[in-house]
């Protein structure tokens, strides 16, 4: 792939979010391919050198786009973290599969709201998400799965999410020896 | 578990042409324009400041597809170069639904076209103070209000519309529409491609729309 190309591939993603290709195609210079578990298909993820993140904008104190409700949206992909983040010691990506009512118990326990309140909030949190591409929403399966973008944090992010994990309670329902393994 | 310790395929042959100080100079400012919503102080960022390191950053932008475009004369943002818009926009990579669309052309017609045909808008920017009223926007919709509702909430969150300020608009007044700080982001060129599709749009059979069409036909001397 030439740098042209490589560009043009780049500023697709900036466009439209990471983009799902078939496992044989060239892939650009750059970005980080996330292999999908059926291996027929990769996410490709631009990934920027350490010092050019998001999160220099934030640290130099300038605005970023503001997110629609960001408590409950930030809880949402906690809730989904701690269901699809099966093996927190291993890697995120691709992480498992998840029922909505996992998600869901796991949001109705962090925010102790009544039930519709929560569902409505969860619903609306997980399709900015989807949009996003921090999680995969599959609507007619009501199921959720982590989206490519969690490949981008970073080992400090990803141990900081390690302990967040252990904080949050465990999906009703799920094996208890899902909880508190180090 | 992204490797960024690795050298940067894309990054790295300009980031080896500088020293260690001006690389993370350099990488602050590419995460500043890229990320900012709004235009970034040239005063912040020696990076923006300093034209070789500046033209250092464009060199980092153009790789990405990008391009530094500059804003009031102190402030810098990023956009899409011209070449690769034009190609993503042929291949169809535009984000954005048709209504989505038909919205943010009547916030920037209310906002911006109306004012500057009346004089009271200077400049190419599409940005702009003058309110465009909710109430604007759904009277003359041929769809769904709760249609509309939705695709300004989701121009809200792209940063192409934002809520005006209620101060000044006195009380009773309903909710209005300023264009988005993500229309900085638009280089000189997609700006006038803006005002250009507009005039077509709104008066095809005008002396302005047929020198358009003309120069279009004929894009001698251009660039």
């Amino acid at each position: 792939m030439n740098e042209t190309e490589t560009a043009l591939w780049w500023a697709r993603v900036r466009a439209a979010g990471p983009q799902r290709v078939t496992s044989g195609d060239a892939f650009p210079a750059g970005m980080l391919r996330l292999v999908e578990p059926d291996v027929t298909a990769v996410w490709l993820l631009p990934a920027v050198p350490e010092g050019a993140g998001p999160g220099v904008t934030e640290e130099l104190g300038l605005p970023l786009l503001a997110v629609e409700q960001p408590n409950d949206t930030a809880r949402v992909l906690a809730a989904c973290l701690r269901c699809c983040w099966v093996e927190p010691t291993g890697p995120m990506w691709p992480g498992a599969p998840a029922s909505r009512d996992a998600v869901a118990s796991v949001f109705t326990k962090i925010t102790n709201r009544d039930e519709i309140a929560s569902h409505r909030a969860m619903i609306a949190a997980i399709r900015r998400l989807a949009a996003a591409g921090w999680v995969l929403w599959d609507e007619p399966g009501q199921t959720v799965r982590l989206g490519p973008r969690v490949a981008a944090w970073g080992s400090a992010d990803s141990s900081a999410l390690r302990e967040l994990w252990r904080l949050l309670p465990p999906a009703t329902g799920a094996p208890s020896s899902d909880t508190g393994r180090s | 578990m992204s490797d960024t310790n690795r050298a940067h395929p894309v990054f790295e042959p300009i980031l080896a042409e500088v020293s260690e100080q001006h690389r993370d100079e350099l990488l602050a400012a590419f995460a500043a324009v890229e990320n900012s919503s709004h235009p970034v102080p040239e005063v912040q960022l020696l990076a923006l400041r300093d034209a070789t390191l500046r033209r250092n950053l464009q060199r980092l932008l153009h790789r990405v597809g990008r391009t530094l475009v500059a804003v009031g004369g102190t402030h810098w943002t990023s956009g899409y170069r011209d070449d690769v818009a034009a190609e993503l926009t042929v291949s169809g990579w535009n984000a954005l639904p048709v209504i989505d669309r038909a919205v943010l052309v009547l916030v920037l017609i209310h906002s911006v076209a109306i004012p500057r045909s009346q004089g009271v808008l200077g400049g190419d920017s599409w940005t702009s103070a003058q309110p465009t009223p909710a109430d604007e926007l759904l009277r003359y919709a041929q769809i769904q209000k709760g249609d509309v509702r939705a695709a300004l909430q989701r121009l809200r969150a792209r940063g192409l519309v934002q809520p005006a300020p209620t101060r000044g608009r006195g009380a009773g007044n309903g909710p209005a529409y300023l264009p988005g700080p993500q229309l900085h982001r638009l280089t000189p060129p997609a700006r006038r491609a803006l005002q250009e599709e507009l005039i077509l749009a709104a008066a095809p059979d005008s002396p302005l729309a047929a020198a358009i069409r003309a120069r279009r036909a004929h894009p001698r001397g251009e660039q």
